[in-house]
């Protein structure tokens, strides 16, 4: 559960109209899905921010358990197992999660694919810091892979792979729609002020910190590129980057993040940033945009009213490329 | 709706190769006249969650909720994603209405549990019924007597008897690995304040119903019953007594329940079980030990590791063949062994072909399972009152700070 103590980030009291008590910031870390979450909240009370932050990680714990592929005893685990040979009974919300995930693949052309499992285990990246795959287990991989070979019947709650062998892997939104999950129960428990962050990748703002236009976030840095800090409110914002997950063979630098369309990993980028207004949107915008890179972005952008920054080249030879990207505000800039 | 029944309960042999292989009839495996038709009795966390878990199980078709937090109604809806079903706000007007109702899950605060499991059965329907079993011992005795004067199944919800590894690790304690099992110590320590938000102070009990004397008896009941449960099954018998120890010692918020209880159960063949939990440290989280003579079985929520002794006075020795060698001569000293518990442990392994699914998912798919093949729940409601009773006695020690005896179950 909480793996750090409450801390008291803020200790300036502040009574909003309407509020009976003041509203304190709390901040509290925990491992979840595999990383760090930190989140605070503007909240009356350590004592309400606690059970906040307490009710979030068991709505993680429950999109964990049901997403992971890491846990042998996951839904997905369990279709991966079971839906190349059997329709699979699902309940509502997944079913729901896995049709708004489909209908991503089909928006991005392919580039977001939730099938892209035996391509991440084909190039080793699954429990793994990668390898280059022999040519047969990467074209029986890519057989294996495609979002159009999921059949879900949305009456019936059933899912059923065309291919055996398939596996989904929800690595490329998973972390969104946990976020998604808590930012909605959270406004629902009268939250007027938060900033949930996901292992750096995946973050959430809820409103404004008192006196704030918006939360002020960093995006991470890519040396040789301008450190960039950005304004969110009501928004998420999610960062796809191969580095810290790739390996290098022959002088070439093969990333964690695949084109599920070509099976390879994605050349000649080294990070895209995307906001848009769910978490789950903006981790998905961010992994396709890094597949498509900044000529295929206006208009998903546009229709997804969503915004990127790209970070083009090499880690050794980087450079910046906006695609609608964002101006900040003017107090954002006035430190 | 008693033919419905009838026939989920002769339609045994038919099922049995329904659920082996749904793949052979049609989309969803099961056909319409096997569905089993199913209300939720209660939608905070646990409902939902089960709920949720339900609805993975083939076949199972919800027809209607009872909650009167109109927060976690609305949360169910999430849940739900669009199913629509009839929302009750009294489950005694959802048990009379719905007349196409197979079974019912009841997930309400310990202390609202006894009035719908009773008026379930009465109405012969099947119960999924969430741990403890009820708030006092009288009410146990009840929900015993009505289940079984109505022949309805019910299933406890001591979802971990159903955790793979768990099942696989008692299934080799129980078969002698670690020797005789004398001490079993199970801890569920937390570090924090056991509250859920509260939007509106008005519904403090509805949402932190664990906190209070009202419907609660406190972490002996919600997080210890599984444990208790766990030593009895271990055991193969239920305690006759009990010691007990606790306070609030952090948590100064006007709650009633404890923030920290220990208790002392003592098995009539000499066993023991030690139970702790507390609310302000994290170290142990959620682990049992259970010791024999021969080693220790450490088991999580869904993971198991084995240790041996060092030596074992008591094994016996195989017969030799005929020239063989008592012993191999070594070259050096061994150390290996003289700290057996240093280091991961044996991890329990699954077979290739476990079935998967969480803990949840199984009991509840093992529930329709049973209730379809009429064949009786393993954890049925003798398996709840034998782990319901020590709690509550349990629960009289920790706050009197003496000894309770605790009545066995006589068959009713």
């Amino acid at each position: 559960m909480l793996r750090s103590a409450l801390l008291l980030l803020v200790t300036l009291l502040l009574v909003p109209a309407g509020q009976a008590q003041p509203l304190q910031a709390y901040r509290a870390d925990a491992q979840a899905m595999g990383t760090t979450v930190a989140f605070t909240v503007y909240a009356p009370s350590a004592e309400q921010a606690q059970a906040l932050f307490t009710e979030a990680l068991t709505i993680i714990e429950a999109v964990e358990q049901t997403l992971s592929t890491y846990r042998s005893t996951s839904l997905v685990s369990r279709l991966n197992a079971e839906a190349g040979a059997a329709q699979v009974t699902v309940d509502p919300a997944f079913a729901a999660f896995l049709q708004r995930s489909l209908a991503y693949s089909r928006q991005t052309d392919g580039a977001f694919d939730v099938t892209v499992g035996r391509l991440v285990e084909a190039w080793g990246f699954f429990r793994g810091e990668g390898r280059y795959p022999a040519a047969d287990a990467l074209a029986e991989a890519r057989q294996q892979t495609g979002w159009r070979h999921v059949v879900l019947d949305t009456e019936a709650r059933t899912v059923h792979f065309e291919r055996p062998g398939l596996r989904l892997d929800f690595g490329g939104n998973g972390k969104g729609y946990a976020l998604d999950r808590v930012q909605q129960r959270w406004r629902t428990q009268g939250v007027t002020a938060a900033l949930l962050v996901f292992g750096g990748s995946s973050i959430y703002a809820i409103g404004a910190p008192p006196d704030a236009d918006g939360w002020r976030v960093d995006l991470p840095v890519v040396p040789g590129t301008a450190p960039t800090q950005v304004m969110l409110r009501d928004e998420g914002l999610a960062t796809s980057g191969g580095a810290h997950r790739s390996f290098e063979l022959d002088g070439r630098r093969y990333s964690h993040l695949l084109d599920p369309r070509t099976g390879q990993p994605v050349q000649g980028r080294v990070q895209v940033t995307a906001s848009a207004p769910t978490a789950e949107a903006a981790d998905v915008l961010s992994t396709a945009l890094f597949v498509l890179g900044p000529r295929d972005a206006e208009a998903l952008l546009r229709a997804t009213e969503a915004t990127a920054l790209f970070v083009e080249g090499t880690p050794e030879r980087p450079r910046t490329q906006a695609v609608r990207w964002r101006v900040l505000a003017p107090n954002a800039l006035d430190f | 709706m008693m033919q419905r029944r009838q026939f989920l309960r002769h339609a045994a042999g038919g099922t049995a190769a329904l659920w082996t292989a749904p793949w052979s009839l049609g989309a969803t495996g099961v056909a319409p006249s096997d569905q089993v038709q199913l209300a939720v009795i209660g939608v905070g966390s646990r409902g939902r969650w089960m709920m949720e878990q339900a609805l993975q199980v083939p076949g199972v078709r919800l027809r209607a909720l009872c909650e009167v937090y109109e927060p976690h109604t609305a949360q169910a809806h999430e849940t739900l994603a669009g199913l629509e079903v009839p929302v009750y706000t009294d489950y005694r007007a959802l048990l009379d209405q719905e007349s196409e109702l197979d079974a019912v899950l009841i997930a309400t605060p310990l202390g609202v549990h006894a009035g719908p499991m009773i008026a379930a059965a009465e109405r012969g329907l099947h119960i999924y019924g969430e741990k403890a079993l009820a708030f006092t011992q009288d009410e146990c005795d009840a929900v015993v007597r009505a289940v079984q004067q109505h022949g309805v199944h019910f299933q406890i919800g001591h979802q971990y008897r159903h955790a793979p590894r768990v099942k696989r690790a008692v299934e080799r304690i129980l078969a002698g690995e670690i020797g005789r099992v004398t001490h079993i110590y199970a801890y569920w320590h937390r570090n924090n304040n056991w509250r859920r938000p509260v939007p509106d102070p008005a519904h403090e009990l509805h949402v932190n119903w664990r906190l209070y004397d009202t419907w609660s008896r406190g972490l002996l009941a919600e997080l210890g019953s599984h444990q208790v449960d766990f030593a009895n099954w271990i055991f193969g018998e239920t305690p006759t007594a009990v010691l007990g120890s606790g306070g609030i010692d952090t948590y100064h918020d006007g709650r009633q329940t404890y923030d920290n209880v220990q208790a002392l159960f003592t098995y009539p063949s000499g066993g023991s079980f030690f139970f702790s939990s507390i609310l302000n440290n994290h170290k142990m989280g959620y682990q049992i030990h259970v010791m024999g003579t021969e080693g220790t079985a450490e088991l999580r929520f869904e993971d198991a590791w084995f240790y041996y002794e060092p030596w074992r006075p008591n094994s016996a020795v195989p017969k030799r063949e005929e020239g063989a060698s008592w012993a191999q001569s070594t070259p050096s000293l061994s150390v290996e062994g003289d700290r057996p518990y240093d280091g991961p442990g044996a991890y329990v392994e699954l077979p290739e072909d476990d079935p998967g699914g969480s803990a949840d998912y199984r009991a509840l798919r093992a529930f329709f399972e049973d209730l379809r093949a009429d064949t009786r729940p393993w954890a049925d409601e003798v398996v709840g009152w034998n782990a319901t009773a020590p709690i509550l006695a349990g629960q009289r020690a920790v706050r009197t700070g003496e000894p309770q005896i605790i009545p066995t179950w006589n068959g009713g």
